[in-house]
């Protein structure tokens, strides 16, 4: 499940030097990107993204001239490559963002590990996205660091991905007290079921709601 | 309103009048015709020149008014005159509410801003009517579960204890609705009423927000009561008498406040704390616990509080003048008379009007100074208010005490004293 | 009238939780609702012994208007003037954020008569925003005064928005792309002349309010949140700085022309409610500094705003972006699949971040300090409801 399509993004992903942040889908890599420094011009015309066309591979290494992952960055990631070989995928590395893939069951260890050597002490906020096409659910832990001054700008992307029958994932609110809400929030939100936390509970939405999670793609706002 | 009116019918219009005619006469035959009888028969009426006054004589008033001045001559000296009218609720009721007014035009000044506007021609006069007439039309809530005969009689417990307190307040020499010779002992007997008040109907309120209000207002006025009497104990030792018109008349040499400031000081605070006014309003404190052990009043309970509330305003401002800045002393100003040449029967009595003047001024200058702390300070807290009330406060009326007792025995103040007259 | 045993048990068939209480639970159970002039539109549920609490759950959710939700059926641009929506007096800093995400993904370039005027449009919000907090800190300490000074003081700043935008509040001025118009004739002028008379008020405001004796004794050493533990329930803005870390987004990652500017971090290293509370003037003093060198250095002509497709789509990606506004670091992070409409956006508010230091503070304290420690943390129970 999850597992599979790791290794699928793995053989997409991981070698690329470019920065490149790839849809997350098991296609191959089809898209042009931009970091966000060039001109407005160039990339308005080229911008024609189209999933279901298949490019492939070695056409995104030539198609223009991308910067090297920025330096401080690359070495964030060696950091954390270097300790944990092979449960952490990088997705992108772009100047002041970072995004890793982390099994479920690595991501206490990797988030403790973030927290204590490298200075990641706080949890910015959780995003749950809904991939209805991989049938899977990915929440990601925006990371950032208020004690290590050159830190300050970067946030780190914790992502981690889950099946959407039955998403469960062990909870971080013993390594970052900052995600208490943010993950109760994800649960009523989107049904993911946080092992370990105190309370799984509705937050935002009304007592009474007996409905499917809102954030999920099958729920239709009515009348849209 | 957008209603088309009625065509003209002469027979509704003489209908009309017959309908009015009708009406004149059941209430002059069941009302008008038995009062006039009690009044001639069983109230005694004074003598005009030498005559009873007849019915005859009384209707020959329209011609020559100037026979309605004994009447109204009499009418002044009677009991239920000094305590419906002057000095008593009608005067202090209407200083309340000239109080209310004024309080809200000189709070919006400090706060940069203009305050009731529209209500009445001139600069919103008439707010208060207009406020008054919209609590009468409200409805009046009583929670379930409330304690309904308490509920209804709280409020109207305040109103007459506050206004028992005004009954007390002398104004001009000899004119006070009840001359007691324990005249303070009474005020102070009479304000330990109010904690008693505001717990019960904060309890028959039965609610969680007004119950922690009203325990709130019992620890607090319970906390200034002592300064409160101490602060007056200075005064009485001075003075030598507890009726207050023999303390306003003690201070004729100088004000107690020249001698006495810390007392002054001290009332000052307590009565702040007493009428539950800023800084010191934690009973009704708006942003913890709603509005306190008002919340569940609406309508015209609400109303009838806020008019007990501003009548021990002008009560306790009333007091601090006859205790502290001489009553209603002052440098005569008005004239001996006003018509010169006039033989017949006076009413007007210049001491008197003097006396009613200078002690309206002082009052009006101390309640703008009691509210004054509303625009500069915020809420204090209960735990720092009873610390002040218990510690800080008592002690500095002890050394007022004790300033009081050296002016007495050091022969400067009081009987056979060098500034004594 | 009905059984309380039967509304209970109507309550419970419904599914909706209610705060239990048992007639030998000598703890009194508050709940400080939304009908409570002391709370906003959230409720927190306190158990009290005597004066102090012992238990507070906070209950946000009464405002959720499914922000989120909303932006994945509306275009890039359609969605800004529903995100403005969870605060209607910081509207320029809420889209600020959003319009740099879009234009990371999006793919544009933002002309710098554009960055400026929409630095300068961000800053006027953050005073707004930071005089109506301060006004409602006020009332919650029971100091009528000091609402209605600051409240009758955003007028000045709202007279400029209301030239430049054409709106109050709720401006919907950031687009991605820039802004939506150029800046009116005499602007730069009043600005200035607002800005001087602005910061003389600030002089009288510390002078009347913040010298208060009262006032700092309500305040002082009440709810110490010390720099670890603010560090560690990740609270954002002005409470952070309040306890020591000199943290702010415009310093620590620059955006737009924000690296062009010369300012300082205000912070305080006292961790209790006076420094939450004195924070927010020393920025707003720092934001008139900020708004009159942005007005120096403002190109005096140029485009404001890049030209769009009328449609546009984001590229395939993701994109986080944050900018400091009146609460803290609002970030938006926008997931986007190469369609017009964004795929996920996830609104990361100062507010529901800062709302998990109210049960860490309030649980011992007592309840006459509950005003000043609850609305010191600069919590908008809009915005964090998104």
């Amino acid at each position: 499940m999850s597992e599979d399509s790791k290794k699928n993004k793995s053989a997409n992903t991981t070698n690329s030097p470019s920065s490149i942040s790839s849809p997350p889908s098991p296609k191959p890599a089809a898209t042009n990107n931009q970091s966000t420094n060039i001109s407005s011009s160039t990339s308005v015309t080229k911008a024609s993204p189209s999933p279901s066309q298949p490019k492939p591979a070695a056409t995104t290494a030539v198609a223009k001239k991308e910067p090297d992952p920025p330096i401080f960055e690359k070495g964030l990631v060696g950091q954390i490559s270097s300790q944990f070989s092979d449960k952490v995928k990088v997705s992108y590395i772009r100047p002041l963002r970072i995004k890793i893939y982390v099994d479920p069951i690595n991501i206490v260890e990797v988030a403790s590990f973030l927290r204590d050597s490298m200075g990641f002490d706080h949890a910015e906020s959780v995003a749950g996205t809904d991939y209805p096409k991989d049938n899977q659910i990915e929440v990601g832990y925006h990371l950032g660091s208020y004690s290590k001054v050159d830190l300050g700008a970067h946030i780190l992307l914790l992502a981690t991905r889950t099946n959407r029958d039955d998403a469960r994932l062990p909870t971080l609110i013993n390594v970052y007290k900052s995600v208490e809400y943010h993950e109760r929030e994800t649960f009523e939100m989107l049904g993911v079921y946080f092992e370990g936390h105190p309370r799984n509970e509705r937050f935002l939405l009304p007592e009474d709601w007996a409905d499917i999670p809102p954030l999920r793609k099958e729920f239709r706002i009515k009348g849209r | 309103m957008a209603t088309a009116p009625k065509d003209f019918r002469f027979g509704n219009f003489v209908g009309s009048l017959i309908w009015l005619i009708f009406w004149i006469l059941i209430i002059v035959s069941l009302v008008g015709l038995p009062v006039i009888f009690i009044i001639l028969f069983y109230v005694p009426l004074p003598p005009i020149n030498g005559e009873v006054l007849t019915p005859y004589l009384f209707l020959s008033m329209v011609v020559d008014p100037t026979r309605t001045l004994p009447i109204i001559k009499f009418l002044i000296h009677t009991d239920i005159f000094r305590i419906a009218v002057f000095p008593g609720f009608t005067f202090a009721a209407l200083l309340a509410a000239a109080t209310i007014f004024i309080e809200r035009k000189f709070l919006a000044k400090m706060q940069l801003r203009v305050g009731p506007l529209y209500a009445g021609k001139i600069e919103g006069i008439l707010q208060l009517a207009a406020d008054g007439l919209k609590l009468i039309a409200k409805e009046i809530i009583v929670p379930s579960g409330a304690d309904k005969p308490i509920f209804w009689m709280a409020p109207i417990a305040f109103v007459a204890t506050a206004a028992a307190l005004a009954a007390l307040v002398p104004v001009a020499p000899g004119w006070v609705a009840a001359d007691l010779d324990v005249g303070l002992l009474a005020v102070f007997a009479i304000l330990g009423f109010f904690p008693l008040i505001a717990l019960l109907f904060s309890w028959a309120s039965n609610s969680k927000y007004p119950f922690i209000g009203g325990l709130r207002a019992l620890h607090q006025m319970i906390a200034f009561e002592i300064p409160f009497i101490l602060s007056a104990l200075s005064v009485v030792i001075l003075a030598g008498s507890l009726n207050l018109t023999d303390i306003a008349l003690a201070q004729q040499p100088f004000w107690f406040i020249l001698f006495l400031p810390i007392s002054a000081f001290v009332f000052y605070i307590s009565s702040l704390a007493e009428l539950e006014r800023i800084p010191f309003d934690l009973p009704e404190a708006e942003s913890e616990i709603v509005a306190g052990w008002l919340t569940e009043t609406s309508g015209m309970i609400y109303g009838l509080i806020q008019l007990g509330t501003y009548l021990k305003l002008y009560v306790l401002a009333g007091l601090f003048v006859v205790l502290f800045l001489g009553g209603w002393a002052g440098p005569q100003i008005f004239p001996q008379e006003i018509i010169p040449g006039y033989t017949g029967v006076q009413i007007y009595n210049p001491t008197t009007v003097n006396a009613i003047f200078w002690f309206t001024l002082k009052t009006f200058g101390i309640i703008m100074l009691m509210l004054l702390p509303r625009g500069i300070n915020p809420r204090i807290r209960i735990d720092i208010l009873l610390h002040t009330g218990w510690y800080k406060l008592i002690v500095l009326t002890f050394i007022n005490v004790f300033i009081a007792l050296a002016l007495i025995y050091g022969g400067i103040l009081g009987p056979g004293g060098v500034l004594t007259q | 009238m009905a059984n309380i045993q039967d509304n209970i048990d109507q309550s419970e068939k419904l599914g909706m939780e209610i705060v239990k209480e048992s007639p030998d639970d000598r703890l009194m159970t508050l709940s400080v609702g939304p009908q409570h002039p002391g709370s906003g539109h959230f409720r927190f549920t306190i158990k009290l012994d005597g004066d102090y609490i012992v238990y507070c759950d906070p209950d946000p959710g009464y405002v959720h208007r499914g922000e989120e939700k909303m932006c994945e059926y509306r275009n890039f641009i359609q969605n800004i003037p529903h995100l403005e929506r969870p605060v209607i007096h910081d509207s320029n800093n809420i889209t600020y954020s959003y319009s740099l995400a879009v234009e990371e993904l999006v793919g544009i370039q933002v002309p710098r008569r554009g960055q400026f005027i929409r630095a300068i449009a961000s800053e006027l919000n953050r005073q707004v925003y930071t005089l109506y907090w301060l006004a409602i800190y006020g009332i919650f300490l029971g100091h009528s005064t000091m609402f209605m000074w600051p409240t009758g003081d955003r007028e000045l700043f709202i007279d400029l928005l209301d030239a430049l935008t054409g709106a109050r509040v709720t401006h919907a001025f950031n687009i991605p792309g820039g802004v939506r118009n150029d800046v009116p004739n005499g602007f730069k002028d009043k600005c200035l002349r607002n800005i001087a008379y602005f910061e003389k008020r600030l002089n009288e405001y510390e002078d009347i309010f913040y010298n208060n004796p009262l006032l700092r004794q309500r305040t002082e050493g009440v709810g110490i949140l010390t720099k670890e533990d603010a560090i560690n329930l990740g609270v954002t803005g002005s409470v952070l700085r309040a306890s020591g870390v000199p943290f702010d987004v415009r310093k620590a990652e620059p955006y737009d022309v924000y690296n062009e500017i010369d300012f300082k971090v205000q912070y305080m290293k006292t961790c209790d409610s006076f420094a939450r509370a004195y924070v927010p003037l020393l920025d707003m003093r720092e934001s008139c500094n900020i708004m009159r060198q942005l007005l120096d250095k403002m190109p005096d002509s140029g485009e404001v705003r890049a030209k769009l497709q009328p449609n546009p789509k984001g590229l395939p990606g993701e994109a986080y972006r944050r900018v400091e506004s009146g609460r803290g670091a609002l970030g938006y992070y926008i997931v986007s699949d190469g369609t017009p409409k964004p795929y996920r956006v996830k609104i990361s508010v100062g507010s529901f971040r800062n709302i998990l230091a109210l049960p860490h503070l309030l649980i011992g304290a007592k309840l006459a300090d509950m005003p000043s420690i609850y609305w010191a943390l600069n919590y908008w129970p809009v915005e964090a409801d998104r």
